[in-house]
């Protein structure tokens, strides 16, 4: 590994970022809320709540008919793979095979030094409507909200922060989330032991 | 689940328990669940690209223990409860494929804010090996009870 400085010193543009947004501004989900697509979300949650499937039910409680889950947000705002007129993304038939471009990718500020491991260590978020039928979701901005090089257990790194919002068709804010990600260079360990550990190294 | 009983702000205590909620993982419901929420890291689905990346097995992916922990505080606040905001949602360790995870939870406080019962209720998950998401804190709003109302159904 690097020396002590060395390696904190290849994080510093990232801290120097703090507070800047690097969205890319393709951020608009898959779909828009659609009661099959909801009532897939509930099938293996085996979650029968009323409100996201029964619009008398939603109605009675205030609401103008049937609501997507809150945690199914993130769902209705994760990109497509693939969309008519793309180039193919399914290209190889080995086993294991990732398409070229998948639907749920890390956030990046492209300042980051070269690391070949990742992990998200804490989610927030805070609802601010309820999404309707017919609504559909797009990511808001990309601010790098912190970062923090640390070595930890697993290795040398940096705990780094995003926060961004969500909005509808109608530019209004439906939730603002939090992600903090470990990006790191691995020590020989597994990866079970990795996530305990920069677990512990947040406490 | 009976939909029909509406718990209220004044039926709750700090230190009341929820009750909790358990989800066995099987290959077959990560399945499921990769293509309900659209998190499709192999990670999640893949025992051979997932025992290939270091871990012991494939595993749930966040916005599944999400739901969990949804389900959990939707069936304790009812349908004329909210929710407002999930935090301190940390990922301890994996929650694999052969386990179950079990949503727990209980009331760390309550307060009125513009007339409105405000609860804030700690959440955790956990397999036989332990904590794995949490404690977080979930906050939500519960109904508050008309004078000399009774429970009663929603």
């Amino acid at each position: 590994m690097m020396s002590d400085d060395a390696w904190k010193a290849a994080w510093d543009p990232v801290v120097a970022a703090v507070g800047r947004d690097f969205s890319d501004g393709a951020s608009e989900g898959a779909d828009a809320v659609e009661r099959g697509l909801v009532r897939r979300y509930l099938e293996p949650l085996e979650f029968d709540c009323p409100l996201h499937y029964d619009d008398a039910a939603a109605e009675a409680h205030g609401y103008g008919g049937m609501i997507a889950p809150y945690s199914s947000y993130l769902a209705f705002a994760v990109a497509p793979i693939w969309s008519p007129g793309d180039a193919p993304v399914f290209t190889s038939d080995e086993r294991d095979a990732q398409p070229a471009r998948a639907a749920i990718r890390p956030p990046a500020s492209g300042l980051e030094p070269p690391y070949t491991g990742y992990f998200a260590t804490d989610f927030e978020i805070e609802f601010l409507a309820p999404l309707s039928l017919g609504d559909r979701v797009s990511r808001s901005g990309m601010r790098l909200a912190s970062c923090e090089p640390k070595e930890t257990r697993v290795g040398r790194g940096a705990f780094v922060g995003w926060e961004w919002d969500l909005v509808n068709q109608r530019g209004e804010e439906v939730a603002q989330i939090r992600v903090a990600l470990f990006l790191y260079n691995p020590r020989e360990t597994s990866s079970e032991q990795a996530v305990e550990a920069a677990a512990a190294g947040r406490s | 689940m009976d939909w029909s009983v509406q718990r209220h702000f004044e039926d709750v205590e700090a230190g009341q328990e929820i009750p909790p909620v358990s989800f066995p993982l099987s290959v077959y419901r990560l399945v499921v669940e990769a293509g309900a929420n659209r998190d499709f890291n192999s990670i999640h689905h893949n025992s051979a690209f997932a025992i290939a990346s270091g871990t012991d097995e494939m595993y749930a992916n966040t916005t599944f223990l999400l739901g969990m922990w949804e389900r959990t505080v939707r069936e304790f606040i009812g349908l004329g409860g909210g929710i407002r905001k999930i935090a301190g949602f940390r990922m301890r360790s994996f929650n694999y494929v052969g386990e179950t995870v079990t949503v727990h939870g209980k009331i760390k406080e309550k307060r009125v804010e513009d007339d409105q019962g405000v609860v804030e209720l700690e959440v955790w998950s956990a397999t036989p090996g332990g904590v794995t998401v949490g404690p977080g804190t979930v906050t939500v709003t519960l109904p508050r009870r008309e004078p000399g109302e009774s429970l009663r159904a929603a």
